[in-house]
């Protein structure tokens, strides 16, 4: 008898979930895109959650492409309001959010990430510059007594690369292809090491790419998936080796691992600001017009980002490891977000 | 011969093989043993990590601050709109009055959360008569004073490396040498939601989020599949049709969970337009992520209920559905009990198929019903281990453990449940 | 023969050996013959069963097997192991109808009810051929609820007090009251074997069925335990049908008033029971019975 009680319960309660009506208004902001730009967004929800009568907006991380994609389906409560990147919106992107009707898009750029290529404290400071990296990572590297044609990477150790370097084992942990950062490593770093070859700066724009962009797979370099704490932690075990992860890692793991100078930069927060640490990327959010007057408390949220306390100099973002833009560039922007200029 | 003639040939040739015999039952026993010394040496060490790691993570370090909850603070009309941030710093300000440069000042305010002005506004709005009074008042100490007070950070290093440079250092010390800095236990981190600052992060509206995704998932799993094992062990006829499903069943057991998040998304989101991050599709998508395992072990149980009282219940006129409900299930349910909390321990570490319907996401509210957005415990950890602030590792031990002891307590349900049920017959 | 008379649909078997005949002849039936030898109809049958084959997939299991069941009789069904007693006695309510490749041909009748007609409802069937099993199979449950099952579910009853009255007329007649009058609410699966096929025969006669089906009952027990049940039946034969399948043939001696020999699904020879102890008719059924083989 029991267990009819028990089957009947469940049932009823089954029939009362399915009918309970699926779509309602919703009152909170939907934000999703890049993880680079996650922990930055997370902060300026929760503060404006806490300081607002608002709900705190709820946040993805989906990853710059994944972000697009969502935010571009279409406009209604369904779809995200607001989707960030560590990248511009791409025209094809553009396209895509047109033909689904997302027409009218505010974009805020909100400040600038540096990438870093760090080592354990026990380790040796690396002085490093672009080419040295693109030399000790690319699948095919110029021959060093052939310089006109490609060969396997012969590289072992970093000496054989530069005998200045120490002469160490080449291990990089990075992030695996599905990464943002993975992209603009590759688009900062790979690209700009590989024009530094005259031969390799004339090949046609595929066998370029092909070149530049094909990490060796001999086990120099390591994917290490997603979480930089992982590369962090892993660094700490192998001085020897090398990682490369967003600058925020860096500035909150100080104690323990230190940023390799790139091209005669050290990656500090004064020299990613400056512009003089040539690994670093802005950062940006995207906002649907049509969402604002719908979805409550939008402005207010963009208001908060837009906030020097927020993004500026002395911000909380900038404590949290953001990169804040220079002046002009914040009153430019604050200017876009107070009036909503479309793109 | 001789030596022993009591002894024949073949009681011989058998004493003869004894040894090897008791050999080969001595070796397998030492393989069981040294099995199970392994798995419980990692297990050991598994337990040990976790709980080395994140015990700390139950205290959390408090600062105490004279608040004097000056009149000029509170001269508008609505009281919460007041300056709270700048009465914490006030405060901190006048318990250091030899700090003046406009740097140091804000070097000190760091020493306290955030969360500060909005406890001291709690305080107020709930209470105005403290206004005008002066208040000793235990705040929460930034992430970092909290890492430095556990030890987690080293002194020692040179200054620009550490988080907490000299003059903190110094302030931190003078407060501890007032008994102004102390550990409390952390109610906060089972009550509040989740947080960017890991003082302030709590893994309370995760767990609200797993219960609720589990309430769902074990609502509409348990009584389907419970139905279709019956149907399919007892009522199905047995022919091509039924062979094809039971394959089917068996394969989706072992189907990769993203597949299921990936059908949630197509089905429950894009085409029933439920709304994504919500336990709602989330409990949807582990109903199937959990039934072909439920399916699996109910047909299980009911094979493993003896025909005797299959044919005992026949022999008495009793119809199929009778011979079922009265005394094949009641038998058959302990079993089905076990294989559904299998199901939902397995439901429960599910993160890969929330991540198709927007459930890994920063969510600080804490959800108050299953169309509320939420995020689950293993999603929780995923994220704080992922977070670049050093405090968040021991969180995410802590996250562990919480999440070890809600499987605990699955399970000891589950084993009082089936006793239950067992000793009703 | 004329008491079959009115059954003018049924197509006899048509060469039967009359007892007479053979007792004159004063001859044995040869192994190789399959005719059943001896009367096996009654005059007044509760169960008629003419030509009856059955299938398990293609192998024929019962061949052509023709036998009445009569009122307050006990019928034994002895035969060595594989011969189809048993697959028979389960045709007798259609419990061979769980086993799904098992095909039944020919006409049984129960009171004149073709009991394989398609509009035939076996659960109604079940509570008028009732079964006990080799094994006792008591429902995990209080030895109360294990008899009042059958009445509750057929609806025999209309509140708790008739109920009891049942639950304590079955006991009785089961020879079990004065055992567990005490301990009604105590589950069935505490009591000893015995104890428990009788508790299985009281659940069996609690619903008032005609004919009770009983499967070696007693292949389980210990020799006092057997011989109580053998005593139950004794008297429950006063009420009721019995078709008893057993090994033990001194039980069929004891208990039944006709038995029945069956050899590799062929009733081989049926009679009352003296008589195919003493004189065996045909040279398989003496073998079975004088144990040179089975």
């Amino acid at each position: 008898m029991k267990m009819k009680a028990l089957l009947l319960a469940s049932a009823l309660t089954a029939t009362m979930i399915s009918s309970a009506p699926a779509m309602a208004a919703r009152d909170y902001i939907s934000i999703v895109g890049s993880s680079t730009v996650y922990p930055f967004a997370t902060v300026v929800a929760e503060q404006y959650g806490k300081s607002t009568s608002f709900k705190t907006p709820k946040i993805e991380s989906t990853g710059s492409g994944g972000g697009f994609k969502l935010f571009c389906s279409g406009v209604g409560v369904e779809f995200p309001d607001i989707t960030n990147a560590s990248r511009a919106i791409k025209s094809s992107e553009v396209e895509t959010c047109a033909k689904n009707g997302v027409k009218d898009i505010v974009e805020v750029k909100i400040g600038y990430d540096g990438i870093v290529i760090a080592n354990a404290k026990q380790g040796e400071p690396l002085k490093l510059t672009r080419q040295e990296i693109y030399l000790a990572l690319a699948k095919e590297v110029p021959d060093p007594k052939n310089p006109d044609k490609l060969i396997a990477n012969p590289y072992i150790n970093w000496s054989d690369i530069n005998s200045s370097l120490p002469n160490t084992k080449i291990e990089v942990l990075g992030p695996p292809p599905t990464s943002g950062t993975r992209d603009a490593f590759v688009e900062l770093v790979m690209d700009e090491g590989a024009k530094s070859f005259e031969f390799i700066k004339k090949m046609d724009k595929k066998e370029f790419a092909r070149v530049a962009q094909t990490v060796r797979e001999d086990g120099a370099y390591v994917e290490a998936g997603e979480n930089d704490n992982l590369i962090v932690q892993k660094l700490q075990a192998n001085p020897a080796a090398l990682g490369i992860f967003g600058f925020s890692f860096l500035d909150q793991n100080s104690d323990v691992i230190q940023g390799s100078i790139v091209e005669e930069q050290a990656p500090t927060f004064e020299n990613i600001a400056d512009g003089k640490y040539s690994v670093s990327r802005p950062l940006f959010f995207y906002v649907k017009k049509a969402h604002v007057d719908v979805i409550p408390g939008i402005k207010e949220y963009l208001g908060e980002f837009s906030s020097e306390k927020a993004w500026g100099e002395e911000g909380y973002l900038a404590d949290k490891g953001m990169i804040p833009m220079p002046e002009a560039e914040r009153a430019q922007y604050a200017e876009a977000v107070k009036n909503l200029k479309t793109m | 011969m001789q030596n022993t003639p009591q002894q024949s040939p073949i009681t011989l040739r058998i004493n003869a093989g004894l040894k090897k015999r008791y050999n080969t039952e001595k070796r397998f026993k030492r393989m069981g043993i040294s099995a199970i010394v392994i798995a419980m040496t990692f297990l050991v060490f598994l337990f040990g990590s976790i709980i080395s790691n994140g015990y700390t993570a139950f205290q959390q370090t408090y600062i105490q601050l004279d608040v004097s909850f000056d009149q000029t603070f509170f001269t508008g009309e609505n009281l919460a709109a007041a300056n709270f941030p700048g009465l914490v710093k006030k405060t901190l300000y006048s318990m250091f009055p030899d700090v003046t440069s406009r740097n140091d000042k804000k070097l000190l305010t760091q020493l306290v959360s955030s969360n500060a002005a909005f406890r001291l506004m709690g305080m107020v709005t709930k209470d105005p008569k403290l206004i005008g009074t002066t208040q000793k008042i235990w705040v929460l100490a930034d992430d970092d004073v909290d890492m430095l007070i556990k030890g987690h950070y080293d002194r020692n290093v040179a200054e620009s490396n550490r988080r907490i440079n000299d003059k903190q250092l110094a302030w931190i010390d003078a407060l501890a040498a007032n008994g102004k800095i102390t550990k409390k236990f952390n109610t906060q981190f089972f009550t509040s939601g989740d947080s960017r600052e890991p003082e302030q992060a709590g893994i309370w509206g995760a767990t609200r989020g797993s219960i609720y995704t589990l309430f769902i998932a074990l609502a509409l799993s348990f009584p389907i599949g419970v139905a279709a094992a019956i149907y399919l062990e007892e009522f199905a006829p047995n022919n091509g049709w039924t062979d094809l499903i039971e394959i089917n069943i068996n394969n989706l057991a072992a189907v990769p969970s993203i597949i299921f998040g990936l059908l949630g998304l197509a089905i429950f989101i894009n085409f029933w337009g439920m709304p994504r991050s919500t336990p709602l599709v989330g409990g949807l998508v582990l109903t199937l992520v959990t039934l072909p395992t439920i399916i699996i072990a109910g047909r299980a149980a009911l094979k493993s209920v003896p025909p005797s009282i299959r044919e005992a219940a026949l022999g008495i006129g009793a119809s199929k559905i009778q011979m079922v409900t009265h005394h094949v299930l009641p038998l058959a349910m302990p079993g089905m009990l076990t294989g559904t909390i299998i199901g939902m321990a397995r439901a429960l570490g599910e993160t890969a198929p929330l991540l198709m319907i927007g459930m890994i996401a920063f969510i600080v509210d804490i959800p108050g019903s299953v169309t509320d957005p939420a995020t689950v415990l293993p999603v929780q950890i995923f994220l704080w281990a992922d977070s670049p602030e050093r405090a968040f590792t021991e969180k995410t031990s802590a996250a562990i453990i919480m999440l070890l002891a809600f499987l605990m307590l699955m399970n000891g349900l589950a084993v009082y449940f089936r006793n239950k049920f067992e000793r009703k017959w | 023969m004329d008491l079959t008379a009115d059954m003018t649909n049924q197509p006899f078997p048509t060469q039967l050996f009359g007892d007479d005949a053979i007792d004159t002849a004063e001859e044995k039936a040869k192994p190789s013959s399959r005719q059943t030898v001896g009367d096996p109809f009654v005059e007044n049958p509760r169960m008629i069963c003419r030509d009856v084959y059955v299938y398990y997939a293609e192998k024929c299991a019962i061949n052509n097997v023709s036998i009445d069941v009569g009122r307050n009789e006990v019928l034994a069904m002895i035969g060595p192991s594989g011969c189809g007693k048993s697959t028979f006695l389960r045709c007798l309510n259609r419990m061979n109808d769980t086993v799904g490749t098992c095909r039944v041909e020919g006409d049984i009748r129960l009171d004149d009810m073709n009991i394989y007609d398609p509009s035939v409802d076996v659960v109604p069937l079940r509570a008028s051929v009732g079964m006990v099993f080799q094994k006792p199979n008591p429902f995990p449950k209080s030895i109360f609820d294990n008899v009042a099952y059958g009445p509750k579910i057929h609806g025999l009853v209309s509140n708790k007090t008739e109920l009891a009255e049942i639950v304590e007329t079955s006991l009785t007649k089961a020879g079990l009251w004065n055992e567990v009058k005490d301990r009604l609410h105590e589950p069935g699966t505490g009591l000893s074997g015995g104890q428990q096929q009788r508790l299985c025969i009281a659940r069996a006669i609690a619903v008032s069925p005609e004919v009770i089906l009983m499967d070696e009952p007693c292949s389980a027990l210990d020799p006092i335990a057997t011989a109580k049940v053998e005593e139950l039946i004794a008297e429950l034969r006063e009420q009721f049908s019995i078709v008893i399948v057993t090994h033990a043939m001194q039980q069929a001696a004891r208990v039944s008033q006709r038995t029945a020999y069956f050899h590799l699904g062929d009733l081989i020879e049926v009679g009352p029971t003296d008589r195919i102890f003493t004189n065996p008719r045909h040279q398989l059924t003496e073998d079975y019975i004088t144990g040179r083989f089975g």
